[in-house]
């Protein structure tokens, strides 16, 4: 396979482009911000059909790790009725594991996600937008209600923007700290101002969101690319990178390489690419051991799994993982997979919100029995126990935080069954190397 | 650590300025309920933590049931349900910070500090904890004092002078982290005013809660 990204090389940023000082609004009114919304609000060539339309026509998806096309989910709130409320919601609770991109655009290009907003408020005739920001990003939340406030004196949100007549607010909301908020259902408990347990879908945000009104929920990267849609066409953006997902991406690469970040490219970057020359090599010149290409969740590729492997949701299904949220982790030969499950297993122990049994106490055990091999105390057939676990944790649960901490445990020991065997008890390894399994 | 009977009754209430500030957040939301968030924030800022008594006072402020914010307020692990040093050292050690020595800063900061993760020290300064992913990989390992500024890329040599500075009451200034595409396409950060975060979220304990 070969990269979808094309010539990446000569790639001009888009989110994140190159320029000074955009996270103020009269930079980012120099740029040609604010423009296309004028464009959308005051002119007759654009009503909410045909933002939808456009959307829809950019192939757009959701960025937030599901990749589920934007415009199609717009299309699922029902009818605009004066008397019922509407709702935005902005997920900017990035905590998954190796994910941090999202907080980029809200430090460095906050009014682009403000007016893709405002876009997709009109879109849907929505009057009220949330955005909600996770807790420890108080510094960042910090920055935003300064930029905000100047969105607001400078027209952009509020009442009658623009003298078109569409009016929209939108309200910072801060987290405090729990993974499972960046769960929709649970996003929205959490904005009602109660415990964050996530909620049985059916019903769909689209039906029953925030307060039992209908609610669209996307991502801050999705969000900011709305403007860019509206600006250079939906055919723009959907030629760009790999055809079934196309569209500029944040890559967030963090582990063991030289210059980790975030880099802004198309879809479809060949993996290797991305570690050997956007990211500069391996730190201090050691051999690639694995990768997880779309945080914590996504199962974890082996070294020798990755020739040829495209960053993007069809790319990465062929090679046995997923896009999620193309947070990339690269771990060197050095690395320990025990150690490195048994800190993932304990992360999501500590992030179950307790409301699903096998969530609660799956994830429990799923840390015991790791941390007890990785003590050198465990047994061969604890490996077994941990796949049969996997097993009746998947799709168990009103959310996918199971599944989500069963899928590296999975993975890993089965990609990496070796070194957990030798971290086991020898004792119970016959003579001869054959395994008991028993 | 827990001492959850030292706020004198009579310091226990907001004044008008900040039960106004919590009438305009619950007019941003279609029921009062969405504002607790928010008044639990503003209140743990005052009080430097959420003792029963500092949740009901938010209960009553924004008309909602003691049970309510109660489950709220033990639900998310950055309200603190009880008493912690007055620098709460947030050290990052999940996956990214993990593979990039986030332990090997943590136990240096333990053995500098002389407590373990989850103590707080006698003088009641620092209390140092383990931290989920805190979002900021890049730039591992990392952490994050009391809620509030992220300290980057940490070295032994950063965390010294972090210390020190934290002794004389000066909290780690918000640093913007620079893209490395940025350092090759405009030669550095793209943000000329990094240093304007000013107003933390959470402040150091003040001296009338002892």
């Amino acid at each position: 396979m070969a990269s979808k990204a094309g010539d990446w090389r000569s790639y001009q940023r888009v989110i994140l482009p190159p320029v000074k000082d955009l996270h103020q609004v009269d930079v980012y009114e120099q740029h040609g911000g604010y423009k296309a919304l004028r464009d959308v609000l005051t002119t007759d060539a654009w009503d909410p059909a045909s933002v939808t339309n456009e959307v829809k026509k950019s192939s757009l998806r959701g960025r937030g790790g599901a990749g589920f096309p934007t415009g199609l989910k717009w299309t699922f709130m029902p009818p605009v009725n004066p008397d019922i409320p509407r709702f935005l919601c902005c997920n900017a609770d990035e905590s998954e594991p190796g994910t941090f991109k999202d907080r980029q655009i809200m430090e460095y290009n906050p009014h682009l996600l403000f007016e893709g907003m405002v876009m997709a408020g009109y879109a849907m005739t929505i009057k009220t937008a949330y955005l909600y920001v996770r807790g420890e990003y108080a510094d960042w939340i910090t920055l935003m209600e300064r930029e905000l406030e100047k969105a607001y004196a400078k027209g952009y949100v509020g009442e009658n923007i623009m003298g078109s007549g569409f009016s929209m607010d939108i309200v910072i909301h801060k987290g405090a700290g729990a993974y499972i908020c960046g769960e929709e259902s649970s996003l929205m408990n959490s904005l009602e101002g109660k415990r964050a347990y996530p909620r049985i879908k059916p019903p769909f945000p689209a039906q029953k969101g925030i307060w039992g009104y209908p609610t669209t929920i996307n991502n801050v990267e999705t969000l900011a690319c709305v403007p860019l849609i509206i600006q250079k066409g939906g055919d723009w953006y959907a030629s760009i990178g790999a055809q079934t997902a196309p569209g500029p991406l944040l890559y967030g690469i963090s582990g063991h390489v030289n210059r980790p970040g975030v880099y802004e490219y198309p879809t479809g970057m060949l993996v290797t690419d991305l570690i050997n020359d956007v990211a500069g090599g391996m730190r201090g010149g050691k051999k690639l051991k694995a990768l997880v290409p779309g945080g914590s969740s996504t199962p974890v590729l082996r070294a020798d799994m990755i020739d040829g492997v495209t960053m993007d949701p069809d790319g990465l299904r062929e090679a046995g993982s997923m896009l999620g949220t193309a947070g990339m982790l690269i771990m060197d030969e050095d690395t320990d997979m025990v150690s490195f499950l048994r800190r993932i297993t304990h992360f999501y122990h500590h992030e179950s919100c307790g409301q699903c049994t096998p969530c609660r106490e799956g994830t429990g055990w799923l840390e015991k029995l790791v941390t007890r091999i990785d003590e050198g105390e465990g047994n061969l057939r604890d490996l077994d126990l941990l796949i049969e676990l996997c097993s009746q944790m998947e799709g168990r649960t009103v959310c996918a935080l199971a599944d989500a901490a069963a899928w590296p445990v999975r993975h890993t020991i089965t990609r990496f069954r070796e070194e957990f065997e030798a971290k086991c008890r020898p004792s119970l390894v016959p003579a001869g190397g054959v395994l008991a399994n028993a | 650590m827990a001492d959850l009977t030292s706020i004198p009754a009579d310091q226990l209430v907001f004044t008008d300025d900040e039960k106004k500030q919590i009438q305009t957040w619950i007019g941003r939301y279609p029921t009062a309920d969405g504002a607790v968030m928010r008044a639990l924030w503003m209140a743990q800022e005052k009080f430097s933590f959420l003792p029963p008594e500092v949740i009901q006072l938010v209960a009553d402020a924004v008309g909602i049931p003691y049970a309510k914010a109660y489950g709220v307020a033990t639900f998310y692990t950055q309200y603190f349900k009880e008493k912690k040093g007055a620098y709460v050292l947030d050290v990052c050690t999940c996956f990214s910070c993990q593979l990039c020595g986030g332990y090997d800063m943590m136990h240096y900061l333990e053995k500098k500090l002389g407590v373990h993760k989850g103590e707080t020290t006698e003088d009641g300064l620092f209390t140092i904890q383990e931290a989920e992913c805190l979002g900021a990989c890049g730039s591992a390992p990392m952490l994050q004092v009391t809620n509030g500024p992220y300290v980057h890329n940490l070295t032994e040599e950063k965390i010294d002078a972090m210390v020190d500075a934290l002794r004389e009451g000066k909290m780690p200034a918000f640093t913007s982290v620079t893209l490395p595409q940025d350092e090759d396409d405009m030669g550095g950060n793209r943000r000329s005013d990094v240093s304007v975060v000013e107003a933390y979220s959470v402040r150091p304990v003040s001296e009338t809660i002892k």
